[in-house]
């Protein structure tokens, strides 16, 4: 039987930082990332020189990115490894990190989530040598537009109801100071501009720069380093999948979440109906739908009229990407999974300001990416 | 040297395109597209994997008409479908532009495109189809 190592050895984040997302500018990668752990590392009351391990997920920033960028806080000579997960990127350097920690390797670890796209994103699918009948027209937005299409379908769902889930989380964004787009938008702004499909502009996520930093410690590091224990948040369950095969009609992304997510509740020891908040891979409207469905929030069919009578607004029963999640905070690829941690950190240490969730003890943090693949983890207060 | 990428199309001799998809003889999956590296199901290798014909006819499944592309080809706006094959697989296509009013559940069948476009073949609403005139 394999071990759980995070119920065996509790690991838990102790310091969050970002650099906020935004569109591409002059700013290299370095100052991004510095920004954003240095935050962090002042956050958790920590020195870098006390970090032990360190793991940057990024899509983008390619070769031997880390060192030239981490030295610049002391050149320590810990380990450092890039991780690339696709849009989980920044979700698997956590991942790793806390892998790291229960393990009993390290006692304080940094996960950072980094990219500065440079247009048009590298897709190793696109070079594995399979021919189709798309002739390219299937992009990410598409995609999410077909599962649009199948879910109004069969649910007798309108387009209207789908974007009210991107109204609700340009709502959140306005209140995020880290946020990309930080405007609130009325449902007919949200509706125009059709991009593909019933996915217009705004219910497709902005693609732009930032960091997030994330620092995870055992409870050794927390009382060596004389550490916050009212602040630090723990890190419950971590799990990764990837896609199997699914009949038509069962849709990849939603079956694979439900795959992750199963295997996380179970190594938490927690349902569904417990978490308070989640911020889900909300690249495009109908995902929020389809992943709320999936992860045992509500029946299939159901999410739509949860965001319309306002179940998933903050103050609802479970706040869906309270930071605005990346429709409205953004997607730059590598930051974003690590940045969700950081949400959810905020909202459990009950530290998220204008945009907190009341008692907020249990959260969910979920990503998706090509491939496909699915990182999931769950964090709870003490 | 470049690796081929596995044929998609074939012709009957009446002229009706059909698909070529791939069956497996250790699990008998049937997928399309053909693969050029071995069974997704179970891992068997790419010997043991045997060209079938497909129909190219199905079932609208989902339809979107997308009005922004990385492009030129196809022009904007198009309409692609995912379309569920009466032989079992999945696939994802370009609809002609005569059928860009088509439902889920529209009756589809592929006709092949000019030679050298991209794609090779889109699907249409089969006539006297229960979407047609829609
Ligand atoms: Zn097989």
């Amino acid at each position: 039987m394999t071990k759980n190592l995070l119920a065996e050895r509790p690991v838990y984040v102790v310091g969050i930082g970002f650099h906020p997302y935004r569109h591409r500018s002059d700013a290299t990668y370095v100052t991004l990332g510095l920004t954003a752990v240095r935050q962090a590392l002042d956050d958790a009351a920590v020195a870098w020189a006390d970090v032990e391990v360190a793991y940057t997920g990024t899509a983008l920033l390619g070769m031997g990115a880390s060192r030239i960028m981490l030295s610049r806080l002391g050149s320590t000579g810990i380990p450092m490894t890039q991780i690339e997960n696709a849009s989980a990127s920044g979700s698997s350097a956590v991942a790793q990190a806390c892998l790291d920690v229960a393990s009993g390797r390290s006692d304080l670890a940094l996960a950072l989530g980094l990219d500065k796209p440079r247009g048009g994103l590298p897709m190793g699918p696109a070079e594995a040598g399979m021919a189709n009948l798309e002739g390219g027209t299937i992009v990410p937005f598409t995609h999410f537009a077909l599962l649009a299409s199948e879910y109004m379908s069969a649910h007798g769902v309108s387009p209207e109801a789908v974007a009210k889930a991107a109204e609700k989380n340009h709502r959140n964004g306005a209140n995020n100071p880290n946020a990309q787009r930080q405007k609130i938008r009325s449902l007919a702004e949200i509706m125009a501009e059709p991009i593909s499909g019933s996915m217009t502009r705004l219910q497709c996520c902005p693609v732009g720069e930032g960091a997030a930093a994330v620092i995870v410690a055992s409870e050794e590091a927390i009382s060596r380093l004389g550490l916050d224990r009212s602040r630090a948040v723990r890190v419950l369950s971590s799990a990764t999948r990837t896609e199997r095969l699914y009949g038509p009609g069962e849709g990849i992304d939603a079956a694979l979440t439900a795959e992750t997510a199963k295997v996380a509740f179970e190594q938490a020891g927690i349902e569904p109906t417990d978490l308070d908040v989640l911020e889900v891979h909300d690249a495009f409207s109908i995902e929020e739908l389809l992943y709320t469905e999936a992860l045992g929030l509500c029946q299939p069919g159901e999410a739509a009229s949860l965001v319309a009578n306002g179940q998933f607004d903050l103050g609802g029963k479970c706040a869906v990407s309270p930071s605005g999640g990346l429709l409205a905070m953004g997607h730059p690829i590598g930051p974003t999974g690590a940045g969700q941690i950081g949400e959810i950190v905020r909202q459990l240490r009950g530290e998220a300001g204008s945009r907190q969730q009341p008692d907020a003890r249990t959260g969910l943090a979920h990503m998706v990416g090509v491939g496909a693949v699915c990182v999931v983890h769950v964090l709870q207060r003490g | 040297m470049s690796q081929p990428r596995p044929e998609l199309l074939g012709n009957s001799s009446d002229g009706t395109p059909f698909l070529i998809g791939q069956r497996c003889r250790h699990c008998s999956r049937v997928a399309f597209p053909p693969d050029p590296y071995g069974c997704e199901a179970c891992g068997a290798l790419i010997d043991q994997l045997d060209c079938v014909e497909l129909r190219a006819a199905g079932v609208v499944q989902a339809v979107a008409t997308v009005h922004r592309h990385h492009r030129e080809v196809p022009p904007t706006p198009f309409t692609v479908a995912a379309i569920v094959l009466d032989d079992g697989p999945l696939l994802k296509a370009v609809l002609t532009d005569q059928s860009a009013g088509a439902q889920v559940g529209d009756r589809v069948y592929g006709i092949a495109e000019p030679p050298d476009s991209s794609p090779p073949l889109r699907f249409t609403r089969e006539h006297g189809g229960p979407g047609v005139d829609r």
